[in-house]
């Protein structure tokens, strides 16, 4: 089994034709997720899979690493003598997944996490031979490769973060092999710092004659890794195009169908004096987050930035009873209020949009529906019985005013990250909170359902309500807040306003020296 | 709502026709499928006996007190825990209401079970729920100690309540010919599904069983939660511990023994998923009536005992793979011939 996999995994020759897809068609129920795609790509080039979401995308990159099953058409792999069924036999032809949440085993150590495929079946499975492997020289300097040449191999891998996991689990490009490579928005939760490496893998790949796919929609990053650009629409192949000659507003207009209009200003804040800010910390500790203070005023947008570990999550958190605040005190319309927990800064009127959708957003067995009302259920009930035609009315206008793809019966796990982020969104909002903290809000989101939740947040602001939005791409709050204040070690560090600001200024002030 | 809205071209289908949503509903009953079997090979062999009105009110009976567990079992299962102390806490329910007090009168009795299966669960939930421990060690620890407590309470000989005749014919009394205990059985079935399909409580329930973390963060008092869940798991087997008095009108130390195998057994083949946030309280009813029919009906057939268990294990696992069975079946359905 060795054997045929390493012979039909031999590199091809720069240029050539690597897989085809013709005719590709993936039906779910109720959705035609693919419908009629032709799409090929070539040794020693990097082909970018756009659209917005639920464009079909990742389907495809699913369809061609064999995770799922094709409901029509074929893909074909040079070098494998019939079309590809199955992820086992997408692998014996060389293609190797790289998945938007990384396949990282936790209890295991770094090095052994490199090596994780020596575990699968038909290897090596000599234990000695895998412990000193693990360790060697050569781990480490396939950890160099991806950026990781500081970590020990002895480590861990539990005590890494989200970056530093993906990093992780890309490096295994390194040893495995592999003709075709996936990148299935592998960007999504690695932040700048790591792009940089990003590129030097893939450029060692295309070198080596790998055909690479790149799914995603950050499409700065699309333009600095791909050669050619596919966008897909609802399912369908709307065009391919060489990178050269495009831009990203054509990819754009190409996604989305129609021109998208520069996002509009947030309407100024009323501010009257002697008016009680909504939320007023001062000298907040918890997390990484150490003497933290500001106010956020009714209408205003507030942006937090910085960087990983900077302590933006932390006070996040802290101001939505997520965690319990180490030290400091917050005022809710100049109350000081207690949040041992999520329960007791829900019925104060606060709403916390998480940075984990997967793991805090949603119910995994909720339907929309069900989602959408979980937090807003006691009010639709009366002593403790569910008034269910009230639900059902609610939930369908909901469900129309948010454009949230599928029905109230459609299981939000099925959905695309952007249309589980407007359910996310609605059951939220449906708690009339006086005070929303958004952390990542657009993460994993295309444009066209960024604008949406964009416009959203503007919505609630112009309704008098305080919006603290944490975020670590920089041009997102330059567009989106009133305010911006950067965290650099658990403190603010500066305050900027959008109008004056450049993206370069935020970063500089996030990054710089440790004083 | 804005500029880039995108055209509707996914039109999810909602599917409302009434005869397509029961079809649906049948595929995934294979419990339902199961049990129908088991009828009819209960007909063809021993049809006339088992149809008899001796054997249903026998049959009636048998299945009200393990349904009750099972009951308090499901509510455990959907929140991703388990409950294993399910029959020491029934006997020893059992037990202490036939003998605190010189057990007087069958009210008196019931309170007491409901008392003793209350604390039990308040225990077992408080450790699960506010100290984070793991609900299968507490209520092994928990297993251990009620069986403890019902042979030191007894001294492992039976004990007789003063009212043991006002308990016997209590137990044996009919309402238009249904058993009173099958009764109580079903109203529970009535209030627990009433519970968990209609309150916020039972919405809240299978959110925490399906994702913690979500529901957490969405602000539901989890910890309470859960507590009140095996709080109610407790009153539950309490009540199935005053059933089996009223029974058997004697509180024998091994009242109860490996019932929790059999609750836990007919959850799962009832489509419950051990996981958590997924089961029904249709198919946990489906699983009771299965497993007290093959006992019956292996009794009939003049099946030892010994092959009885083992019979009833060889279910468990036949049920459990049909359930996967069913699955790759409805999965694979959206691929085409061309690529089986």
């Amino acid at each position: 089994m060795t054997a045929t996999q390493e012979d039909s995994a031999t590199q091809l020759p720069i240029g050539e034709l690597a897989f085809q897809a013709r005719d590709v068609k993936k039906h779910y129920p109720g959705v035609k997720a693919l419908d009629g795609v032709d799409l090929e790509g070539y040794a020693g080039s990097v082909l970018g899979v756009c659209g917005a979401n639920g464009a079909g995308k990742s389907t495809f990159a699913k369809l061609l690493a064999g995770v799922e099953t094709l409901t029509d058409g074929e893909i074909t792999i040079t070098g494998y003598p019939h079309p590809v069924r199955n992820a086992a036999e997408a692998e014996q032809a060389g293609v190797l997944m790289m998945h938007q949440e990384p396949l990282i085993i936790d209890d295991f150590t770094v090095g052994e996490n490199v090596w994780l495929y020596k575990l699968r079946e038909g290897k090596d499975i000599r234990p000695w031979a895998q412990k000193a492997d693990t360790n060697s020289h050569e781990t480490r300097k396939v950890l160099q490769g991806v950026g990781l040449g500081h970590l020990s191999t002895r480590q861990p891998a539990r005590d890494l973060g989200p970056g530093q996991r993906q990093m992780l689990s890309l490096s295994r490009a390194a040893v495995t092999h592999h003709k075709i490579m996936i990148l299935d928005e592998t960007t999504a939760s690695t932040s700048e710092e790591h792009f940089n490496d990003i590129l030097d893998l893939v450029d060692r790949e295309k070198k080596a004659g790998t055909s690479i796919i790149f799914v995603s929609h950050r499409l700065n990053e699309v333009f600095a890794m791909c050669d050619r650009i596919a966008v897909l629409r609802n399912g369908k192949l709307v065009k391919t195009l060489k990178a050269a000659d495009s831009n990203p507003d054509e990819i754009t207009s190409l996604m989305i169908g129609q021109a998208l209009k520069a996002l509009e200003r947030p309407t100024p804040v009323q501010h009257s004096p002697g008016q009680v800010p909504v939320l007023s910390i001062r000298d907040l500790h918890g997390g990484t987050a150490r003497g933290v203070s500001f106010d956020v005023n009714a209408g205003e947008i507030v942006g937090l930035y910085g960087l990983v570990g900077s302590g933006r999550s932390s006070v996040a958190r802290t101001v939505t009873g997520q965690r319990p605040a180490a030290g400091g005190s917050i005022k809710l319309h100049g109350q000081e209020v207690r949040l041992p927990s999520p329960t007791a800064a829900v019925a104060k009127g606060i709403a916390y949009l998480t940075e984990d959708r997967r793991l805090e957003g949603f119910v995994k067995d909720f339907d929309n529906g069900e989602n959408m009302s979980l937090v807003v259920l006691p009010k639709m009930a009366r002593a403790g019985v569910v008034d269910t035609k009230r639900e059902k009315k609610r939930i369908r206008e909901l469900i129309s005013e948010f454009q949230v793809k599928g029905g109230t019966k459609t299981y939000t796990r099925t959905l695309s990250g952007g249309n589980q982020q407007k359910v996310v969104v609605a059951k939220w909002l449906e708690t009339d909170p006086d005070f929303v903290v958004l952390d990542e809000p657009t993460k994993g989101i295309d444009v066209g359902a960024r604008a949406n939740i964009y416009k959203i947040i503007h919505d609630v602001a112009a309704r008098g309500k305080g919006v603290l939005v944490v975020s670590s791409e920089a041009e997102e709050l330059l567009s989106l807040c009133h305010r911006i204040l950067v965290m650099r070690n658990g403190q603010i560090v500066d305050e900027f306003d959008p109008e004056h600001a450049t993206t370069d200024d935020l970063i500089r002030t996030a990054l710089s020296h440790q004083d | 709502m804005t500029s880039t809205s995108l055209p509707p071209v996914h039109q999810y289908e909602e599917d409302t026709s009434r005869g397509n949503a029961i079809g649906t509903w049948l595929k995934g009953q294979y419990a339902l499928y199961i049990l129908v079997a088991l009828l009819v090979v209960a007909t063809i062999t021993r049809g006339s006996i088992f149809w008899g009105q001796t054997n249903l009110t026998n049959l009636a009976l048998q299945m009200s007190i393990i349904g009750v567990v099972v009951l308090a079992q499901l509510i455990v299962v959907l929140t991703g825990g388990i409950d294993i102390s399910v029959g020491s806490a029934l006997g020893l329910a059992a037990v202490v209401a036939a003998g605190l007090f010189g057990g007087p009168s069958v009210l008196l009795a019931l309170v007491v079970a409901l008392v003793i299966g209350g604390i039990v669960g308040a225990i077992n939930g408080g450790l699960v729920a506010f100290r984070g421990l793991e609900p299968f060690i507490v209520t092994l620890g928990m297993l251990a100690l009620a069986r403890g407590l019902v042979y030191a309470y007894g001294n492992g000989i039976p004990i007789n309540p003063e009212a043991a005749s006002s308990f016997a014919s209590f137990g044996q009394s009919t309402l238009l010919g249904v058993p009173v205990l099958a009764i109580i059985w079903l109203a529970m079935v009535g209030l627990i599904a009433f519970l968990l399909y209609r309150t916020v409580w039972g919405r809240r329930v299978y959110a925490i069983g399906s994702n913690i973390e979500a529901a957490r963060s969405s602000g539901i008092p989890v910890k309470t939660t859960l507590w009140s869940v095996y709080i109610l798991a407790g009153l539950l087997v309490g009540l199935g511990g005053w059933m089996f008095l009223a029974r058997f009108a004697s509180g024998t130390s091994t009242a109860g023994n490996l019932l929790e195998l059999e609750a836990i057994a007919a959850v799962v083949i009832g489509g419950a998923r051990l996981s958590g946030g997924h089961g029904k309280v249709f198919g946990a009813v489906v699983g009771t009536i299965i497993f007290a029919v093959i006992a019956n009906l292996l009794s009939l057939l003049n099946v030892s005992t010994f092959l009885q268990d083992a019979f009833r294990g060889a279910l468990i696992l036949v049920a459990v793979t049909l359930a996967t069975v069913q699955f790759t079946r409805s999965r694979s359905k959206s691929t085409t011939p061309a690529t089986k």
